[in-house]
């Protein structure tokens, strides 16, 4: 290790411990290190701002009983896409309404958004789909018409959108995940695209409700689309 | 469980972690967005945020990174939002300047002012280390950049830093 690669290591982290060889031999080096360390612990001062008194907004009920917990589901001997096909229910659950402020969001299209932001981890590619139970208790059967499968269901959470709890599934695309969320409750006029980082979708007025379906920049969701239509049939 | 036991619980839990992380909460979202009141703002949509998503929150262990995560994302949100114009370090608002008035001697207030000044690029894995504490490679996952980029960000935040504080020292 030369002065220039020590000092870039130091520079980039000062609790750097390496280069020992080097840093015993020279004492420009041993200066710089001081010197950076010395740096750090003011740096560490002046960004400790004055932190205002705690207010916690006020926060919506939450349903926490019927929240369900993510639990990893067992391959399927048989195939996995044959397994799920017969389960798939496309449905609307119960919509828990929100009691005061919630975070506002300028439209439907943003809350979308920003809710697949903050499940990335639903977005794995994977073969292994979610359990026929796992997915009738995420979409009731009791609301939802079972129908033919749109592809192969690797992810069933019930979430919150817009205040109201909704199925929040995930199919394989062909070139990735896809997320869908039912949303029985919320009525759009038309369809409304939606545009984030690397990804695209839509959001479809089905009735009385709507259907958001989002993959990635590459998926052609116009197969998928006609297959969630297609299954779809409120019953409420 | 009951419904309202369930969410008793579900509160409990809420607030142990929010009153333990509200501090880094805010003074990351400080050092974002370089302006106090915006800060407030951001921390309220990111609590409301982490309440709703609370559930998906598995392991408390990893509420500092999920919180951080929150907030870096309402900020952008907001930013995204608002399309609010880059800071200009002469004429700030007076919540801009509320972040720099507070430093206990001079020589801090300068520093403040410079890492203040600093690109967002460089401020913001500048903080992650020096303020929460992350290693390079959580603020690579935390960014989306390589352990390299950042290595080579943090490098040429405290030299830029170290100048700073050199020419005041001068002048």
């Amino acid at each position: 290790m030369n002065c220039e690669d020590y000092r870039q290591q130091i520079a980039a982290d000062p609790a750097f411990d390496g280069g020992a060889g080097h840093l015993s031999e020279c004492a420009d080096c041993q200066a710089f290190r001081a010197e950076m360390r010395s740096l750090n612990v003011k740096i560490g001062q002046a960004m400790q701002i004055d932190v205002p008194e705690l207010k916690v907004p006020e926060l919506p009920t939450i349903d926490a009983t019927n929240v369900v917990p993510l639990t990893a589901s067992a391959p399927l001997s048989k195939p996995a896409w044959f397994a799920v096909a017969a389960t798939v229910m496309l449905a609307a659950v119960i919509g828990v309404r929100m009691l005061g402020i919630g975070v506002s969001y300028d439209s439907l299209a943003e809350e979308v958004l920003a809710h697949l932001d903050h499940e990335p981890y639903s977005l794995r590619v994977s073969d292994t789909p979610v359990t026929s139970a796992r997915l009738a208790k995420v979409v009731p059967a009791n609301i939802a018409q079972p129908d033919h499968s749109a592809g192969l269901i690797t992810y069933a959470q019930s979430c919150v959108i817009n205040g109201k709890r909704v199925p929040h599934l995930v199919i394989q695309g062909e070139r990735g995940p896809v997320t869908i969320l039912l949303m029985p409750e919320e009525q759009v006029d038309m369809a409304e695209s939606l545009d984030g980082e690397n990804i695209h979708g839509v959001i479809l007025p089905v009735g009385a409700g709507s259907i958001a379906i989002i993959g990635t920049r590459e998926e052609r969701l116009e197969r998928i689309e006609k297959s969630v239509l297609n299954s779809v049939r409120w019953s409420t | 469980m009951n419904s309202s036991s369930a969410e008793a619980d579900r509160k409990r839990r809420f607030d142990r972690i929010v009153e333990v992380f509200y501090p880094d909460m805010y003074r990351y979202a400080a050092w974002l967005c370089r302006d106090k009141a915006i800060a407030e703002d951001v921390v309220q949509e990111a609590l409301l945020r982490a309440w709703k998503s609370l559930d998906a929150l598995r392991d408390d262990d990893a509420a500092k990174p999920w919180l951080l995560t929150i907030v870096r994302r309402e900020n952008a949100r907001y930013f995204e939002r608002r399309r609010l114009e880059t800071v200009d370090i002469d004429n700030l608002t007076a919540a801009q300047a509320a972040l720099l008035a507070e430093a206990p001697d001079e020589e801090l207030s300068e520093l403040r002012e410079a890492i203040f000044e600093l690109d967002d690029d460089y401020r913001e894995p500048l903080v992650l280390q020096v303020l929460m504490g992350y290693s390079t490679t959580e603020i690579g996952e935390l960014m989306g950049l390589k352990q390299g980029a950042v290595l080579t960000r943090l490098h040429r935040a405290r030299l830029k830093l170290k100048d700073n504080v050199a020419q005041e020292e001068r002048s």
